[in-house]
């Protein structure tokens, strides 16, 4: 029917869910590229609040913070995953439950 | 009337995908996954006013960090971890945190409490509102610092990323 | 949305899609007879009038090869692969203005699929799901050969978006617009390769657009003296076919943007508008074919040094100098 639109609490609960999806992985995967890709779904679930959120008060400020959370991610992913390679060049192994000791 | 349709086939996608991407077995599965979800974001953002983030989202997101992660898992050859679903260890404490979070987080998204000071969504939009033009206008005066910040920032994980791939030649 | 913009829409779209299948067998064809002539021979002469057959005499016998999927591959993941390329190719193509406004029965539409307002960026983003096609491909292979060429061809067309993107940036910063269409409208009395420093843009914007591609010579990922053909080794029938088609789909998206971008679009004196744009087009992909007939390629070190250390230096250079001179000059 035209005229229906989506309330914005909408958005803001697939974000819920989306961020608790990610929590979800964080907690429960044991292998850490899992992890990480668990870690970006709760930062674009943010995102997705964000965004809401600055369309909701009709200001541009929320898409800017997604800007920067979009570029702290990458530099995140860009160091993270070096590190990943790192441990995995020395250990053969990325399951973080074998990594939980200091020295190699 | 078309932006509901749009709305629930986008966010049917995003959560659909999701579960794929914690629950798969297979590294490069999950990360295929993920950038159905990016990409499912990337649409409701274009639903939401948000032109530019949409795209820089595909740009960004999809286009340069997943193909990241893609390659690390490829060269790397990160084999399976056992089935989500298994219990051992402290898997049900996880599920169960994971649900207090969504439950909390439901209750600040639909009570009314929050909501104090909000105008109500009837006031129109900017003409303007999410285009690259006031991005840019904005980016460039009110928040300028945290601009040259990132940036800086960037440097840092680009030396950084390269220092710790390095092999160390003892 | 009313019926006309439907209907406009859904028209423009058949046109899209029939000109890409239709003019990549002539392209195809023009290839060969053009290297062919390079090289002092004749070329595909015997099938259909001057060889022009020759294209579909080959897609017919592709359509009846057997389609093998290798044991141990990721059979999702390798049915799907070869339509990304496709899929990239096509989206970028619809935002390609190919004519000016034209007027059916008093209905002013114009000749391009739609006219996003920011239409570069969603150039660029489509160009960055490109790389999926084939580090998927090459993975999904299972194969040792296909996942190296994969890997190297993804991560050259990953280096070359940066310059890409930056070069484009130097001409967003002289239009002050994203949207293809208004910089068509903008170059009615002079063409941007006329400025000097956009005449760099172009340069720069041409070979990453050649890199970006894989062709020739920055070709070493898919060349069959290095990698046994890299990511599309193990892809037969019309797996292949579609990875050969997606090739040339973006030869022609590059050429098509940087005719919107630099050579004034659909501008041109006395002929129409969709004629000019054909013209432009088909001189484009007569280079990209001359290249290939010249040049022998480029190592992989020498053409990843290229990419990091002279292309994207100069486009950031280019990009600084652009700003200033429309800075100063107003």
């Amino acid at each position: 029917m035209p005229g229906w639109t989506v309330p914005l609490e909408a958005y803001q609960l697939v974000a819920a869910l989306l961020f608790t999806i990610g929590l979800i992985g964080v907690l429960v995967r044991r292998s850490a590229l899992i992890i990480f890709m668990s870690i970006e779904l709760m930062l674009n679930a943010v995102n997705l609040s964000f965004v809401t959120f600055s369309k909701q008060h009709g200001q541009m400020d929320g898409q800017i913070f997604v800007f920067f959370v979009m570029s702290v991610a990458a530099a995140e992913v860009a160091v993270g995953l070096a590190i990943l390679v790192a441990i995995f060049r020395s250990r053969e192994t990325a399951n973080v439950d074998d990594v939980h000791l200091l020295k190699g | 009337m078309l932006e509901p349709i749009l709305f629930t086939l986008f966010s049917i996608i995003a959560i659909v995908f999701a579960f794929n991407v914690i629950f798969r077995r297979n590294a490069v599965h999950c990360a295929l996954h993920l950038v159905g979800v990016l990409l499912a974001l990337s649409g409701m953002f274009v639903l939401l006013n948000a032109a530019f983030i949409a795209v820089i989202q595909i740009l960004i997101y999809a286009g340069a960090i997943m193909v990241l992660f893609l390659f690390v898992v490829m060269l790397l050859n990160v084999k399976g971890d056992a089935a989500l679903l298994t219990p051992g260890g402290w898997k049900g404490f996880g599920f169960f945190f994971a649900l207090i979070i969504f439950v909390e987080l439901l209750y600040v998204v639909l009570s009314q409490g929050g909501t104090e000071g909000t105008p109500a969504q009837t006031t129109a939009l900017p003409p303007g509102f999410g285009s690259p033009a006031e991005i840019g206008r904005i980016l460039y005066t009110t928040w300028l610092f945290p601009f040259e910040v990132t940036s800086i920032l960037l440097l840092i994980a680009v030396i950084g990323a390269v220092v710790l791939a390095k092999r160390k030649f003892a | 949305m009313d019926l006309t913009f439907l209907i406009a829409s859904a028209v423009k779209v058949l046109i899209v899609l029939g000109f890409v299948l239709l003019g990549v067998p002539l392209v195809v064809w023009m290839e060969r007879k053009v290297i062919g002539h390079m090289q002092d021979r004749i070329g595909p002469q015997r099938v259909g009038p001057f060889g022009l057959l020759q294209t579909i005499a080959d897609g017919i016998k592709l359509f009846f090869k057997e389609d093998i999927i290798p044991s141990g591959a990721d059979r999702v993941v390798f049915i799907i692969a070869p339509a990304l390329p496709v899929i990239t190719a096509f989206l970028a193509l619809a935002v390609v203005p190919f004519g000016d406004t034209v007027n059916v029965a008093g209905h002013a539409i114009p000749l391009q699929v739609t006219d996003v307002n920011i239409a570069i960026l969603w150039i660029l983003g489509t160009t960055s799901m490109g790389v999926y096609g084939i580090v998927l491909g090459g993975w999904a292979s299972n194969s040792k050969y296909p996942l190296l060429g994969g890997l190297r061809s993804s991560a050259q067309m990953i280096s070359y978006e940066l310059a890409q993107g930056i070069s484009l940036v130097s001409v967003i910063v002289v239009t002050g617009t994203l949207s293809l269409a208004s910089i068509v409208q903008q170059q009615e009395h002079l063409w941007f390769i006329a400025y000097p420093t956009l005449f760099v843009s172009f340069v720069i914007y041409l070979l990453c657009g050649i890199a970006e591609t894989n062709r020739a010579p920055f070709d070493l990922a898919e060349a069959e003296t290095e990698l046994v053909a890299g990511f599309h080794t193990e892809f037969s029938s019309m797996k292949f076919a579609l990875y050969f088609l997606a090739e040339y789909a973006n030869m022609m998206v590059v050429s098509g943007i940087a005719i919107s971008v630099f050579f004034g679009g659909w501008r041109g004196p006395f002929l129409p508008p969709v004629v000019w744009f054909l013209i432009k087009l088909s001189l484009f992909l007569f280079f990209y074919v001359w290249l290939r007939a010249t040049f022998p390629r480029l190592r992989y070190d020498q053409l990843m040094a290229f990419g990091w250390k002279v292309l994207l230096p100069a486009s950031l250079l280019n990009l600084v100098i652009t700003a200033l001179w429309v800075g100063l000059t107003g």
